[in-house]
């Protein structure tokens, strides 16, 4: 019970984390009908952002987010409004294929500037696992899941109350009908592309102190960004949530209970399954 | 061109190929030969289906996995020499692209492309994992191959030229049946289920049945390639046949060669091969960038890819000589 209780809490934690990977990519979707297949290299230079800060400026990683977050929300627009941009027209399978080019072309970047070289981050005040309640609580993880609580409900608030979240819930919603009500669509997309970047990219920041890094991380890190995307139904929000929750907890009771090989496996296993039978995802909100 | 001067041509390309080796004794020309032919073959086998069907895979590198462990594993399992090994693992890597396809292809577009990754990195996970089977992450490795008479001559396996051989004949044989597709019956189905599947449903295409069929010849020669690759190389672990660097290589040679033609994958694998081994010389570790950057660039200023482009200007060259002509 107790091995359950504990795992249960770390795959909660866990996919919180997952959970704002999976809702940047949903929020590009939504606006653009863009799969970024490189969303998970924007996850991996946000935590080498983390590493290069603390290594070389003795900045805290938690506390850089407030650095990294502003850096790849204004990376990401300008990477949709100079590169993007002009491929759309072409069509979603030229996007895909150009978003592939530009996983390999910045994971293989980041492995000629840093090798492959497997890095951590160790934190003085985290050694110790916390134990609320006689339940060891990994101290990196907990501080993470925090922060991505106050980000999720700040982007929450965002969408709801401001024009421009407005803007990017009615554009994702129908583009059509949110150009007629005078949404000025481009711009909405270019804010979108950079929200989304910045969510991977704080994502990143925070999972930096609990996982390895190094480059080619983001292949990992895609597929399961997918997953989570996926379960919940691209292009919603809540969604990305509940798929980001799911799949924390699915992987860490799977590795307790199935098999910690294959770990990473029940991911794909449970998308390959959603795909088939749910394509719109488990709460039927998704787009085709 | 017409009928008469593609076959011309393909006549003067395979006895330049056969004589090439006679006239140029340098080893490594003739490796980076081997290179390109194995190339072009899996150019080809990604072409068919993603440029012909139009339905993206980022998933080859399990159907060429299946044929080097098909090909290595009977090999030092079985004592099935590798060159019955390669057409075997080519025909098992049809057979599991059945399955495969009719899971995956219940989906459409970028769905599809999304449902391959997972699809290779489970086999991944599984040629990892399953050590009774693949050795897990040590792999196979052939040290000596067994002995074989052509003609009364026994075949040096130290030399180039019987892989150059073969490398050639595989090549032309996966040339041979893109361009047999494209002609076909079911190129037509295929041509019509890129440009609108709604549309090619409605006229009566099984378009599930058509893709499937169309994976497994994919497959196929991906599973050739693939069994040449272990047969050549000697060596298969999982980091090296079933990384998503390589399923992406395959892509990158039919996109920049040009999807949908028949001679794009050569181009591809010409342009792959002589940047690749440029680039790796200097570089130990990320050559990869080169591809990348060579992708988003053919994308976004060639989408038709080097050999779409000339077919295009020499049609439009000869369109104008036809109107000079009648004038």
């Amino acid at each position: 019970m107790e091995t359950f209780v504990q795992s249960l809490v770390s795959g909660v934690l866990m996919g919180a984390l997952y959970a704002m990977i999976g809702i940047g990519l949903t929020v590009i979707f939504g606006v653009m009908r863009i799969i970024n297949l490189a969303h998970g290299e924007m996850v991996m230079v946000g935590m080498f952002g983390a590493f290069w800060s603390q290594t070389l400026w003795g900045l805290d990683p938690f506390l850089s987010i407030l650095l990294w977050a502003p850096v790849m929300f204004v990376g990401g627009m300008l990477l949709y409004r100079f590169l993007l941009r002009k491929i759309i027209p072409g069509g979603e399978l030229n996007t895909l294929l150009y978003t592939a080019g530009l996983s390999l072309l910045v994971a293989n970047l980041a492995l000629l500037a840093w090798t492959g070289d497997y890095r951590t981050i160790t934190l003085a005040y985290t050694q110790a696992p916390m134990r609320p309640l006689g339940i060891a609580v990994p101290g990196a993880l907990a501080i993470g899941f925090g922060v991505a609580v106050v980000v999720t409900v700040a982007l929450w608030l965002f969408l709801g109350r401001t024009d421009m979240g407005r803007a990017i819930r009615a554009t994702s919603q129908n583009p059509e009908a949110a150009v007629l009500m005078g949404v000025d669509v481009e711009r909405v997309a270019v804010v979108a592309f950079g929200l989304g970047t910045a969510l991977a990219g704080a994502a990143g920041v925070l999972l930096a102190p609990s996982l390895y890094l190094y480059p080619t991380v983001g292949e990992l890190l895609i597929v399961k960004s997918f997953v989570i995307v996926v379960l919940g139904g691209l292009g919603s929000v809540p969604g990305a949530i509940a798929g980001g929750l799911l799949l924390g907890v699915a992987e860490s009771l799977g590795a307790v209970y199935v098999s910690s090989t294959y770990k990473d496996g029940i991911g794909y296993v449970i998308f390959l399954l959603v795909l088939l039978y749910r394509p719109s995802g488990l709460f039927g909100v998704g787009k085709r | 061109m017409s009928r008469r001067a593609r076959i011309l041509a393909g006549t003067a390309g395979a006895l330049a190929l056969a004589a090439l080796p006679l006239v140029v004794k340098n080893t490594f020309f003739l490796h980076v030969c081997i290179l390109v032919f194995m190339w072009t073959v899996l150019g080809a086998a990604w072409n068919v289906l993603g440029g012909f069907a139009g339905q993206v895979s980022f998933g080859h590198a399990a159907l060429f996995a299946i044929g080097s462990y098909a090909t290595i594993i009977l090999f030092l399992k079985a004592g099935i020499a590798p060159w019955w090994g390669i057409p075997l693992g080519g025909v098992a890597a049809a057979g599991l692209s059945v399955p495969i396809g009719l899971l995956c292809f219940r989906l459409r577009g970028p769905y599809f492309s999304l449902a391959t990754l997972a699809v290779a990195e489970l086999a991944r996970l599984v040629a990892l994992n399953w050590e009774w089977l693949t050795n897990g992450p040590i792999g196979f490795l052939i040290t000596t191959l067994p002995p074989l008479q052509i003609l009364g001559y026994s075949v040096d396996w130290e030399s180039k030229l019987p892989f150059y051989a073969l490398a050639a004949f595989l090549m032309m044989a996966a040339l041979l049946s893109t361009a047999w597709l494209r002609q076909s019956r079911l190129g037509a189905f295929l041509a019509a289920i890129r440009e609108d599947e709604d549309a090619a449903e409605a006229v009566g295409i099984d378009t599930v049945r058509s893709k499937v069929v169309t994976l497994a010849l994919s497959g196929f020669l991906a599973g050739l390639g693939g069994g040449f690759y272990a047969f050549y190389f000697r060596y298969v672990d999982p980091d090296a046949v079933l990384s998503i660097g390589l399923s992406m290589e395959m892509v990158f040679i039919a996109m920049v060669g040009g999807l949908g033609t028949v001679g794009g994958p050569l181009i591809g694998a010409v342009f792959l091969t002589t940047v690749g081994e440029a680039v790796r010389e200097r570089f130990q570790v990320g050559h990869l960038v080169f591809y990348g950057l060579f992708m988003m660039l053919v994308i976004r200023f060639l989408p038709e890819g080097i050999w779409g482009r000339v077919l295009r200007l020499l049609a439009r060259v000869q369109a104008r000589v036809q109107r000079h002509g009648a004038a």
